[in-house]
């Protein structure tokens, strides 16, 4: 089981799926980000331990007419890793903050 | 199935294999559940990218690198053997590579060079070999007033002059240039200055600009050297500049022309000009303006440059990248020898391959194992690479090393003529090369193993005892396919260098019509300035003349200005005096010289008849001219010659034939004798009493004609102390420099096919040997149930043969399409010589069959009980 370096990314991944998000393209929707982005962080998270997937129901899906999809879930170690993610955040959000607004046309 | 799902399906490919259904099962899933569009499926490729490269952490790289490393340290023998392969290989390719980057690739050692084009004419009407037709010092000024297409137009040639100081004379080479030279090759001298304006027209002051190596040798580095006074060739120049220490320029000084602007020489095209393009200009709007201003100089000059002539020449602008002027002749050589090379580091990739697979073979129960307790397709073949690029870069830095080696070698074998020699060597672009070809040759070969390895049970490996099971069949037909391709490219190699060799042979054969051993050499030049009248320039070459004979074991003696193959250029149109040409129509190109007597004898060139010319020949109004066959027939086929009368086409004065020599190779051993006339070193009309300014004094002698050169110093200083015995060397060396390119292909090709064909020779046996052990259980059943030894023999040497069939066959037709690319350097035979082809192939053949007889011999003598025990 690997380390995961908490970047901006894996954060908001990690928080999404926190937040009820279990499948990959809810992910997506949920941080705005394209798939490539979004696929290799959840691969990652899941390699360091923080996140566990499995199918779904195979009987769900096909209730609803449709493939069955693979969840995603925190495990007690992403768990643990939330306040990392929040502090990763809210740093990011500082960061940002402190940034004079974007020069117009003009300057 | 839509866009985004093929999508999936391609890049899914990337995917481990174990975790690949899953895989397109979840991005079929989500793309499903989402509408998919193929914005959203774009990113299964970076996913797919992610999954491949998982395992290839730094950590994990280090890791497979140190086992691969022990592991090669381990068979230290198949390391050598694998290694020392692959670092000839490199080796080869690094050291033709600097070479061919130094030259072909670098731009010239000038700022923007890019923007410098040589700027002359071509002829190809005229048929003379020459890179280029140079200037006059009409057609320059003429280019100089209306060219606006270039800026800093300049002529050059090259000349020499004697430097007299305190110590012995010495001859310097002198680069003779127009005002603008230095601004065209973007180059200042670093002390004083260069040229002004004006000072390259007749009667301004004579100044120099001396080299940096001119400057330390001769004055000591004393920068108040400029604006002295310094006595070249008994003439007062004063030094203006001093050029800083660029290796490149090769040249003692610098010293203007002096053009006479009033009347300047129209017809004579003695010097090259060079020029920079204006920004924005490119090369053929460059040549259309030249050409458009030939026609105009052709109008205003009808009697020296008449539109006929310019017709009948086929005169054209030739304006070309600069860099062409030195490269054209050694460009096909230069490729040549990169792809021959590229051969080599084939077949040796092919050998390594080989190497690897053995070993692969030996090592499935390994593998079986590893994977058994869960080591993935992915981990195995990581190892395999691993040890592959573990060995490559080594094989690349002893490569390196044996390149560096190699190129001071083959600097010391390179034609003299080979352009920019200095800034050839081991640089950043070389390094970079050296790094690709290792890696991509360890990926080539290390991936051999590896494909294939995946579609095999392994249990089955386990269970076998690790023998070869339906698998082997495929092993075994990756290792034919070795075989087969080593032997067809040595095979292309052997016909390659087999042309070269013969073409060599060839050349070596010609008759270049003088005898070249036993001749010793040099020039002397008295200079103007000390003998300005010609009688005195004559007596100086009598009496050198008569002092040689005087020497101790000296046969004969003559003198010409320029010996034949010594790159001396001197021609012009000449006529029959009793059927002058019609204007505008040009006579035969004639290659005109001046001889003393004794040359003919001295060069044991027979005449066919008349006589040679004597020293009474010699003098004002004389006209007694000695000609080449080639000539005498060209206007009087089928006659005695003697007595005609010829002359420069459209002058006054004829000469009288008084004899005909037989042809002389002058220009180059593989051309056709070229039409020639010899004169008297000053004779004739008043204008051509001036004499030739040196002359390569020729002396036959009974032992080596090298012992003979300080008896030679001795009669010069005798006749004028202050005259350098200039360049003495050997008639054969001349002969044999003129051939340098031709006989450093045939070295380095032969080489090249040596090592080709060792390897090769090297891989059968191993195949063969290899197969042999794999089947010693198999041949030891049959000669229990009674098959004889020779049958075996058969069967194993069949083996051999028919792989060596199908790659000599393949490496004909190969050849068949490659030679052509050697025919500009083959002379006296064809690209496609049934002889070379055959032999060749014979040659092959039977050291194939060498290296699979010994293995066979070993299976025939296999003992039947002891094949069985081995089980």
């Amino acid at each position: 089981m690997s380390r995961v370096r908490m970047t901006q990314i894996t954060a908001l991944v990690l928080r999404a799926v926190a937040g009820g998000y279990h499948y990959g393209f809810d992910v997506m929707e949920r941080c705005d980000l394209p798939s490539g982005t979004v696929y290799p962080a959840l691969r990652r998270l899941e390699r360091a331990g923080m996140l566990k997937s499995r199918w779904e129901e195979a009987l769900d899906a096909h209730a609803d007419g449709r493939p069955r999809r693979r969840t995603y879930e925190l495990t007690p170690a992403g768990r643990d890793a939330l306040p990392e993610a929040e502090r990763k955040l809210a740093e990011v959000r500082r960061v940002l903050g402190a940034l004079p607004p974007a020069p117009t046309g003009e300057a | 199935m839509g866009g985004p799902d093929l999508w999936v399906r391609l890049t899914s490919l990337l995917v481990p294999g174990d975790r690949r259904d899953d895989w397109i099962e979840e991005w079929r899933g989500e793309l499903a559940a989402s509408g998919g569009t193929m914005a959203d499926a774009w990113g299964a490729l970076a996913d797919a990218w992610y999954l491949r490269m998982e395992g290839w952490t730094m950590d994990a790289i280090v890791r497979d690198l140190r086992a691969a490393v022990r592991s090669l340290v381990r068979k230290p023998f198949f390391t050598a053997l694998a290694g020392v392969t692959l670092a000839v290989g490199i080796g080869a390719n690094t050291a033709i590579f600097s070479v061919v980057d130094g030259v072909l690739i670098n731009p010239l050692p000038f700022p923007d060079s890019h923007l410098m084009v040589s700027y002359n004419f071509e002829a190809p009407g005229l048929g003379v070999s020459v890179p280029v037709i140079p200037h006059s010092e009409g057609t320059y000024l003429h280019y100089l007033e209306n060219a606006t297409s270039i800026e800093s137009l300049a002529l050059f040639s090259d000349g020499s002059v004697n430097l007299v100081t305190d110590e012995e004379p010495r001859r310097l080479s002198a680069r003779v240039v127009t005002e603008k030279y230095f601004d065209a090759i973007g180059l200042r001298p670093f002390l004083g200055r260069g040229f002004l304006e004006g000072e390259d027209r007749l009667g301004a002051e004579p100044v120099a600009v001396l080299g940096y190596g001119l400057w330390e040798e001769s004055f000591g580095k004393d920068p108040s050297v400029v604006g002295r006074l310094v006595e070249m060739d008994g003439v007062q120049r004063r030094v203006v500049g001093v050029m800083g220490d660029f290796s490149f320029l090769d040249a003692d000084l610098w010293i203007p022309m002096a053009i006479d602007d009033a009347e300047p020489e129209l017809g004579s095209l003695s010097f090259i000009g060079v020029a920079r393009l204006v920004e924005g200009v490119d090369v053929e709007a460059a040549n259309t303006e030249m050409q458009g201003l030939l026609m105009r100089f052709s109008e205003a000059h009808p009697e020296e440059l008449g539109a006929e002539i310019i017709e009948q020449a086929g005169l054209a602008a030739d304006v070309k990248p600069l860099k062409e002027l030195f490269v054209q002749d050694v460009r096909p050589v230069l490729w040549v020898l990169l792809g021959t090379v590229g051969f080599v580091l084939l077949i040796a990739c092919a050998n390594v391959a080989n190497l690897f697979l053995v070993r692969a073979e030996s090592r499935q129960r390994e593998q079986a194992v590893r994977t058994a307790l869960g080591a993935s397709r992915g981990d195995v073949m990581r190892q395999y690479l691993s040890e592959a690029l573990a060995l490559a870069v080594g094989a690349g830095v002893l490569g390196l090393g044996l390149a560096a080696v190699g190129v001071r070698g083959l600097l010391e074998l390179a034609p003299a003529d080979l352009p920019q020699a200095l800034s050839i060597g081991i640089d950043g672009s070389v390094l970079a090369f050296t790094a690709v070809i290792s890696l991509a040759s360890g990926v080539l070969f290390g991936l051999f193993p590896v494909l294939g390895y995946g579609r095999r049970d392994l249990s089955n490996v386990l269970k076998e005892g690790g023998r070869a099971s339906t698998t082997g069949r495929e092993r075994h037909r990756a290792r034919s396919s070795l075989v087969v391709s080593q032997v067809a490219l040595a095979l292309v190699l052997l016909v390659g260098s087999g042309l070269m060799l013969k073409s060599f042979v060839a050349l070596r054969g010609v008759d270049p019509g003088f005898e070249s051993e036993g001749v010793l050499t040099f020039r002397v030049g008295p200079p103007d300035a000390e003998y300005p009248e010609p009688t005195q320039v004559l007596d100086v070459y009598r009496r050198l003349a008569d002092r040689l004979t005087e020497q101790p074991g000296v046969q004969s003696v003559g003198m010409i200005d320029g010996l034949p193959l010594s790159g001396a250029k001197s021609a012009g149109a000449m006529e029959p005096e009793e059927r002058p040409y019609p204007e505008g129509e040009l006579g035969p190109i004639v290659e005109r010289r001046s001889v003393t007597p004794g040359y003919f004898e001295t060069m044991r060139i027979p005449l066919a008849e008349g006589r040679p010319l004597e020293w009474s020949d010699q003098g004002d109004q004389h006209r007694g001219v000695v000609i080449s066959e080639a000539l005498a027939q060209a206007f009087w086929p089928g006659q005695s010659a003697l007595g005609r009368m010829i002359r420069n086409q459209g002058a006054e004065f004829s000469w009288e034939v008084v004899g005909v020599a037989a042809d002389v190779r002058f220009d180059d051993v593989a051309d056709e004798p070229l039409p020639m006339a010899y004169f008297p070193v000053v004779a004739g009309p008043p204008e051509r009493l001036t004499g030739p300014s040196f002359m390569d004094v020729a002396i036959r002698v009974g032992g080596d004609p090298l012992g003979a050169v300080a008896g030679a110093r001795e009669a010069l200083r005798a006749v004028d102390p202050r005259l350098p015995i200039i360049n003495p060397r050997t008639v054969e060396s001349i002969v044999n420099d003129s051939m340098a390119s031709t006989s450093f292909t045939v070295l380095l090709l032969g080489i090249a096919a040596g090592i080709a064909l060792l390897l090769g020779t090297v891989g059968i046996y191993g195949v063969i040997s290899y197969i042999v052990s794999r089947r010693t259980q198999e041949i030891g059943v049959r000669m229990a149930l009674g098959a004889p030894a020779a049958t075996v023999l058969r069967a194993v040497v069949g083996q051999g043969m028919a792989l060596t069939g199908i790659g000599v066959g393949l490496g004909l037709l190969g050849a068949w399409g490659v030679s052509r690319v050697l025919a500009s350097l083959l002379y006296g035979v064809t690209a496609t010589d049934p002889v070379i082809f055959a032999g060749t192939a014979a040659l092959l053949t039977l050291v194939a069959l060498l290296a699979t007889w010994i293995p066979a011999r070993r299976a025939s003598r296999v003992d039947p009980v002891e094949a069985l025990r081995t089980q």
